[in-house]
């Protein structure tokens, strides 16, 4: 039995671009994608934490990140994720998705004014 | 990306494994960061759960982006479905048997039909195949020149011919046996697209005219059962109606010819018609039967089987050989002398008929027989699958809480509707699977009650992905659509209804009757029996009327051995010794009374007519005054015990010097000569009647029991010694079936080098023309008994379960001070109700649907009172039985345990 999850659009794709985002430059663990985020965005952006998993699965699955078991700092074991190409390349297109999605709705809010 | 996906679906284990210790890290790190911050151990841990908003919805969230969910899912169901299939054993093997019952009748029927009617011939691209036919009444065969001309008109078509397959005497190593054989013309194996296993096929090189080559090939059944597939097979000589011929090749595997339930053994060129004293299946028209067929235009004895690419136009092909078919026949009318010959000739026209499933007899034969035995099974598997829905439904209601409880806490409505839909494929797949079992040796035995000992119908069965399919089909719809109907029920959401009877199921005397949809099947189910049952009384009786037919002939103590002399190669001079010889061996077997000859014989398919003219009788102009002959032994009547109603029978007086006498049987008589007495009138053939009449016969059904009798002339064998013999009859007063191999034996010893063909009694051999009635009386009886059975365990099955639910009700009765017995009346009354619905309904089937039966039936009405009354009867003796047993149970029911009964 499953409890009906309903996410906006918006909201998961947002979460799928900062997740690439975030792993742009090193693998990083789930734990640390979500502290990443926070403090990027100086907290402004809490991941909801039950949807980062699935969200880390679902990219996974969708061959735009590469998982692997590996030792954090502490020792423990972790899964890291990193960037594949294709996550790379799909990156790109989520940034420009993004761009063009915000200066339409700055523009939007502008003529407001 | 697909492999992926199914990777994760069967490493689902580890995948657990792996989000466990992933989310198990998160969680310990969000501890250990708020442990940072000073709060305590148990503290942060909560803390940290709280935040990440506990584990079990991530993972199930994470589960759905695994992509593999529905499929895990799905055998989650089939788990949870076999589970409680393994706790409701009775439940489940009821509703497995029926399914298989009903898939396994279906598919066994199916494969019989596919066999038969739609499995193309294996041989290239069939579907380019193609005979043709000539209008005329009967005849599709073509004289050998009018096959080379039609062929050389239709340029981008290829033909070959053949002729049907013709029973010839093989002989081997000095052992002759009669099989079956066809002549085809030298390309007829290339136009098929059939290879050579081993040597070679025929080539056009083989059917020279001038010289006919005495070559054939043989099928790789007989290479395996004469030759046990040896290599030396190839080069070796056979005889073949006593000429040698020389092996060349074997066909390739599987391969029996064109003409469907009658497989050929050899194969040879019909430049060898001659020589192999072909003389089977022809009509002859100003030409001499008696010279080489190959050359005459006026004999016409083969089929042609054409062969065309699929993008040539099937009607210029049509039109362009009519046109050169009409220059065909208009060359032959100069020798054409009837007027109203001339004109029938005329009217010829030609016709293109589908060849890519073969040729077949047996086809037309069984054809309507087959339709009514699908129809039936089809209603056997409906009746069964009524069953299936029923147990569902009943079965499901009792899990009404369970449901409702999973609809109250969340669960979707169409994950319920799958999960049901997911047990009842699963118990349709597991009944399937079971029927197409069933169907493998349902249709050797279907086919083994078609065939008698003495005649096998040899049709391939191959258990193809046609019938594989159909048993998938009916696997489905089966399951889809009587799981569909209870899982909509059963999901609708009723929670408060379920659940505020606190778990008890209360039945009041109106809410019981919450269960019309059981009831309509239930009632449904009685109706389809009884239409069942009825069919098979009607047709078991018209099998019964069939073979009680008055024959003319006696059936039981007349034993006949069939032979041909004609293909034994035995000189016509030798004939008569020959008979005398087999005569007094068959006399000599203790216990036979008396022993004749004769050349047709009744029942055996065979027939010899001829034109006559008859003294004082002028034929209205339509007519052709032609009638069957029958060349008999001595003692010929006495021995059928056929009854001779006027005049005297032969004797020995009646030799080769004595005028030419016969016996006619009474619709000779009263056709052509009236009223008046035919003894000592005459007939003849030409002109002339010089054939005196000395007596007349009892009509005998020479033709078989449904046809009608023909005119019919007896003449003595004395005074035609060199006529060929095909039977042999003895007449005995004792037990027949002893007898039977002591007849061929002695027949071997008196006649070595013929072949016998078969020994049984006449009785045997009169069933046989009703084989097709035998088929569908047998099976119509299997399928309405099964029909009943099927019906009757649901019937139970219902009324045990109202019993069941209405237990609490029945105990209050009980303890109010109803008697067992009005609680028996009671639930009898129920089930009378049900049946009596069902009856009524069934009745209204029979007549509506009785009139598509008329045609298969003999001697009753399809709307014969006593069938349905009697059967009606029947179908409410047996739902009473059914009921009883819970009516019994509910009268037991102790009130304590009644009133704190909980479902």
């Amino acid at each position: 039995m499953t409890i009906p999850t309903s996410k906006s659009d918006l909201l998961q794709g947002t979460l799928d671009l900062l997740i690439l985002k975030t792993l742009v430059n090193e693998p990083l663990h789930g734990y640390a994608i979500a502290q990443r985020i926070a403090q990027s965005s100086r907290a402004l952006l809490q991941v909801p934490q039950g949807s980062l998993y699935p969200a880390l699965h679902r990219l996974e699955n969708r061959g735009w990140l590469a998982a692997e078991w590996d030792r954090t700092e502490t020792g423990r074991e972790a899964k890291f994720y990193r960037l594949t190409r294709k996550g790379r390349k799909e990156l790109e297109n989520e940034i420009a998705d993004w761009r063009r999605l915000s200066e339409g709705i700055q523009l939007i809010l502008e003529e407001a004014k | 990306m697909i492999l992926r996906w199914f990777g994760r679906l069967f490493s689902r284990r580890r995948l657990e494994r792996d989000l466990d210790k992933e989310l198990r890290f998160h969680v310990d790190s969000l501890t250990q960061d708020f442990k940072a911050e000073g709060i305590n151990e148990i503290e942060a841990r909560r803390r940290a759960l709280a935040e990440f908003g506990g584990m079990e919805p991530a993972r199930e969230n994470t589960r759905d982006a695994r992509g593999t969910r529905w499929v895990e899912d799905t055998f989650q169901d089939i788990r949870y479905a076999l589970r409680t299939f393994r706790t409701h054993k009775g439940f489940t093997a009821a509703a497995i048997l029926s399914l298989a019952v009903g898939i396994g009748a279906n598919a066994a029927v199916f494969r019989v039909i596919d066999g038969l009617i739609f499995h193309p011939l294996e041989v290239n691209r069939p579907q380019e195949l193609f005979f043709i036919e000539s209008s005329s009444a009967g005849s599709s065969r073509f004289s050998h020149p009018a096959y080379l001309q039609l062929a050389e008109t239709a340029k981008p078509a290829s033909f070959a011919v053949m002729t049907s397959p013709t029973t010839m005497q093989f002989t081997v190593n000095g052992v002759a046996e009669l099989r079956t054989a066809q002549l085809i013309s030298g390309n007829w194996f290339s136009l098929l697209g059939i290879d050579a296993q081993a040597g070679r096929v025929l080539s056009p090189s083989d059917d020279s005219v001038q010289t006919p080559q005495p070559v054939v090939v043989i099928s790789d059944r007989y290479w395996t059962r004469q030759y046990g597939r040896a290599q030396s097979a190839i080069g070796s000589t056979i005889l073949l109606n006593n000429t040698a011929c020389t092996v060349i090749g074997v066909a390739a595997d599987g391969f029996s010819g064109v003409t469907v339930g009658l497989p050929s053994d050899v194969w040879l060129p019909v430049t060898m018609q001659q020589a192999v004293h072909h003389n089977g299946n022809a009509s002859t028209e100003n030409a001499d039967g008696s010279k080489p067929w190959v050359p005459q235009d006026g004999i016409s004895w083969l089929a042609i089987l054409g062969r065309a690419p699929e993008s040539v136009d099937r009607n210029a092909l049509l039109a362009a050989l009519d046109g050169r078919y009409r220059q065909i026949i208009e060359a032959r009318l100069d020798g054409i002398q009837d007027p109203n010959r001339r004109t029938r000739r005329l009217q010829d026209r030609i016709r293109i008929t589908d060849a890519s499933r073969g040729m077949s007899f047996l086809r037309r034969q069984l054809s309507p027989a087959l339709t009514v035995l699908m129809t039936m099974v089809g209603l056997v598997l409906l009746v069964a699958c009524a069953n299936l829905a029923n147990l569902l439904l009943a079965r499901g209601t009792a899990r009404s809480r369970e449901l409702a409880l999973r609809l109250s806490i969340g669960a979707r409505r169409g994950r319920l509707v799958r999960q049901l839909l997911t047990e009842s494929m699963t118990l349709a797949t597991i009944g399937g699977i079971a029927g197409l079992f069933a169907a493998w040796w349902g249709a050797q035995a279907l086919l083994r009650l078609v065939s008698t000992t003495s005649t096998p119908v040899p049709i391939t069965l191959p258990l193809d992905w046609r019938v594989v399919l159909f048993g998938l089909g009916a696997t489905l719809t089966t399951g889809l659509l009587f799981g569909l109907v209870p899982a909509l029920r059963l999901s609708r959401p009723q929670i408060q209804d379920s659940l505020k009877s606190g778990g008890r199921v209360v039945e009041t005397g109106s809410r019981h009757n919450r269960l019309p949809m059981v009831k309509v099947l239930v009632t449904v189910q009685v109706a389809v029996s009884l239409l069942l049952l009825v069919g098979a009384g009607l047709f078991f009786q018209t099998f019964q009327n069939l073979v009680r037919i008055e024959t003319g002939f006696d059936r039981e103590s007349v034993i006949t051995a069939r032979f041909d002399t004609r293909l034994s190669g035995i000189a016509q001079a030798d004939l008569s010794a020959l008979y005398t010889r087999m005569l007094e061996e068959a006399a000599r077997i203790p216990g036979v009374q008396s022993t004749t000859i004769s050349t047709v014989g009744p029942a055996t398919g065979a027939a010899r007519i001829s034109g006559v003219s008859i003294d004082r009788y002028t034929p209205p102009p339509d007519e052709d005054t032609a009638i069957h002959e029958e060349f008999v032994g001595p003692a010929y009547f006495k021995t059928l015990g056929i009854r001779l109603v006027a005049g005297r029978d032969f004797n020995e007086r009646d030799d080769e010097r004595a005028p030419q006498v016969a016996v006619i049987n009474e619709t000779m008589a009263k056709r052509y000569f009236g009223e008046t007495s035919p003894i000592g009138r005459g007939f003849g053939y030409g002109n002339t009647t010089d054939f005196q009449v000395i007596g007349v016969a009892v009509d005998v059904r020479v033709n078989g029991l449904r046809s009608d009798v023909p005119p019919l002339a007896y003449y003595p064998l004395r005074q035609k010694p060199a006529e060929y013999v095909r039977n042999l009859y003895v007449r005995t007063s004792g037990p027949v079936e002893p007898l039977i191999a002591t007849l061929r034996q002695s027949l071997k010893v008196a006649a070595p080098g013929v072949a016998i063909r078969e020994v049984l009694t006449l009785g045997d051999l009169t069933e046989r023309s009703v084989s097709a009635e035998r088929l569908v009386s047998r099976l119509s009886a299997v399928f309405g008994m099964l029909g009943v059975a099927v019906a009757c365990f649901g019937l139970y099955g219902t009324i045990s379960y109202s019993v069941a639910r209405r237990t609490n009700e029945i105990g209050v009765r009980l303890a109010l001070g109803a008697s067992p017995s009005a609680v028996r009346r009671m639930v009898l009354r129920e089930t009378l109700l049900l049946v009596g619905l069902g009856v009524a309904g069934g009745i209204g089937l029979v007549f509506a649907l009785g009139r598509f039966a008329e045609t298969q039936l003999y001697g009753l009405s399809p709307h014969d009172p006593l069938t349905i009354s009697g059967m009606s009867v029947a179908v409410v003796l047996i739902g009473l039985i059914s009921g009883a047993l819970p009516a019994w149970k509910a009268s037991r029911v102790s009130p304590t345990v009644a009133v704190r009964h909980d479902v």
